[in-house]
């Protein structure tokens, strides 16, 4: 029904566009190579900036650090040098114990009420949720040594407890805390809905939609959360500082004091012992290692591929 | 007692009541404020093929979600109207939507398996969540559901493997196997095949054929060759002047296509618009 007059039109318009692009695209062809040019420069110079420091730390605390990790560094405990032996420094085993017993205890702490947290607040669009939504976005920016402050408040002066790992773990915990439920937070939201479509169109609860559906769904993000938690936890020092205790002997009882790797660190830095404070690489190392592993664990089980049985 | 209402509606294609799965009366969804859809009234006649059709924006998938209640989780949605499965008002009738739901199932447009189930598990899921837990009567619904899907065969060896593994195509079967453990009454499907490639929609569209014979089936496309070739009723809706979808015209997939009443619904089966 429409003759082919009306249809030779639009075929010429298409045309002259089609110039127009190409002149057009001609036209500014050296300007915009300039400034691909030019960004390309920018990024190589950024790139740069960042690594270049990175990777001289990196030489710096390896170089030294590395030849302090003897077999001595994690099964003796620390001694102190003498004139006659400036070189017995001991080991840092308490330390190590000690910073692994914190962190446990702190993720089994932290771990649950946190990753319940984030959920509730992630399915839940109410005033209180919203008021815990601040309250964590807070804390997860508060100075770390306050954590410690409440905890040596609270645990030591008003319900004595002695210094202890359990005081310490309280404390980290709370610090992990805000890392956990954000993270959780993120990972269920970024759950598609049409997932949570999908379990309640087939009859589902909404608490059984979250449990069976949302949840295993957010799992590698809220895995990555906790790791991410602990790596940052694990090298605190000033939450630790006040209610640990410290202290030489190899424990890690809930109710005893106990050292940790921070601790050393900053212990050990003060020491008028050149051999005292070379130790100090071997503990920034361990602890840089420490949260190598972690974040490398995070991303393995992040990228991991689902196995699923039954 | 809805029914009797129902019929007395004068705008209402009066059927034989138990040759009725559904049954709209007036229906209307508003956001907000906002209407998406409304005047939609018509019967989704049992064991037939139902499709809704129009263009983009005209409120199919809105009026679609209406049917088993998806709306309820939208803060500020509101349907309005009588909507009637088997005598029952879903929305005011005395019917859990936890149990509407088991009755009406849905497949969604874009193929959605449960990323952290396997294949079997992600068919059995339905029943699971709903209390199910004795093995012998899962694995039977697993399989009839599977073979109604037509994908027993290609994923009978493979049941404890991720359902993410399975072809785009593959995982839409998956789902429509999924929604048939539930043995619903009626199969609510958005765009089933719009995410797919033209063998896979084959796949797809004769399955429905045959799935009519034990499920009523509600099909939004905005494919107009699909509704001709599988639907037996048809649904048209279109966006008023205010930007509204409404119903404009329901009758047989043969009339809407053939020599339907409204001049808008030729415009639109010609392909002059939309
Ligand atoms: N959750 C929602 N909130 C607000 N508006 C919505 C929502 N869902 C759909 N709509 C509106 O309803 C109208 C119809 O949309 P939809 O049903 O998706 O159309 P179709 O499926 O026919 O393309 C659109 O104008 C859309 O913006
Ligand atoms: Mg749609």
């Amino acid at each position: 029904m429409n003759d082919l007059t009306e249809l030779d039109e639009p075929i010429e318009i298409a045309q002259t566009m089609r110039d127009e692009i190409r002149r057009v695209s001609n036209a500014t062809r050296a300007r915009r190579l300039m400034v691909s040019r030019v960004m390309t420069t920018l990024c190589a110079v950024t790139l740069a900036v960042t690594a270049v420091p990175l990777a001289l730390l990196l030489y710096q605390l390896i170089k030294r650090g590395a030849p302090e990790l003897t077999w001595t560094f994690f099964t003796k405990v620390p001694e102190t040098p003498s004139l006659i032996a400036p070189n017995a420094t001991g080991g840092l085993s308490n330390a190590i114990l000690g910073s692994i017993a914190l962190n446990v205890y702190a993720s089994i702490l932290a771990i649950p009420i946190g990753v319940l947290v984030g959920v509730y607040l992630a399915e839940s669009m109410n005033k209180f949720a919203a008021t815990l939504r601040v309250i964590a976005q807070t804390m997860a920016g508060a100075p770390s040594i306050l954590m410690g402050l409440f905890a040596f408040s609270f645990l030591l002066q008003d319900l004595h407890i002695g210094f202890s790992a359990i005081a310490g773990s309280f404390a980290l915990a709370v610090l992990m805390l805000p890392v956990i439920i954000i993270a959780t937070e993120i990972a269920v939201l970024n759950v598609p809905n049409t997932l949570r479509e999908a379990g309640l169109a087939l009859g589902a609860k909404p608490h059984k939609v979250s449990m069976r559906v949302v949840i295993p769904s957010a799992l590698t993000g809220i895995v990555t959360g906790c790791i991410l938690a602990i790596s940052r936890a694990i090298g605190e020092t000033a939450p630790v500082l006040l209610v640990i205790g410290g202290g030489y002997l190899n424990t890690w009882k809930p109710l005893s004091p106990v050292s940790a790797l921070p601790l050393s660190i900053y212990e050990n830095a003060k020491s008028e012992w050149p051999s005292q404070r070379a130790q100090v690489w071997g503990a920034a190392l361990l602890l840089v290692i420490f949260v190598f592993i972690l974040s490398l664990t995070a991303r393995i089980w992040a990228s991991r591929k689902q196995k699923v049985s039954n | 007692m809805s029914e009797a209402q129902v019929t007395k509606s004068p705008t209402v294609v009066v059927r034989d009541p138990g040759h009725t799965a559904m049954q709209l009366h007036d229906v209307a969804v508003s956001f907000n404020g906002r209407v998406a859809v409304r005047d939609a009234t018509f019967d989704v006649a049992k064991n037939r093929v139902t499709s809704l059709i129009g263009p983009s924006g005209s409120g199919k998938t809105t009026l679609l979600r209406a049917l088993n209640r998806l709306h309820d989780l939208t803060p500020g949605a509101k349907v309005s109207g009588r909507i009637v499965l088997e005598g029952t008002d879903i929305y005011r009738g005395d019917m859990t939507v936890t149990e509407l739901r088991t009755r009406v199932g849905m497949v969604f447009q874009r193929p959605n398996p449960f990323p952290t189930m396997s294949i079997y598990d992600n068919v059995v899921s339905g029943l699971r969540f709903n209390g199910i837990k004795k093995k012998s009567l899962l694995d039977e619904a697993a399989e009839t559901s599977l073979r109604s899907a037509a994908l027993w065969d290609s994923v009978e060896s493979r049941l404890k493997v991720a359902a993410s593994n399975l072809s785009g195509g593959e995982q839409q079967r998956l789902c429509i196997a999924r929604a048939l453990a539930m043995d619903p009454e009626v199969l609510l499907m958005d765009e089933p095949t719009s995410a797919l490639d033209p063998i896979a929609t084959l796949k797809i569209e004769e399955l429905m054929t045959t799935l009519k014979e034990r499920v009523t089936i509600v099909i939004v496309t905005h494919n107009m060759q699909q509704a001709a070739r599988i639907s037996d009723d048809c649904a048209f809706l279109l966006m008023g002047e205010d930007r509204a979808g409404e119903l404009i015209e329901f009758d047989t997939t043969e009339k809407i296509f053939n020599n339907p009443n409204d001049s808008r619904t030729l415009d639109y089966t010609l392909g002059r618009f939309g």
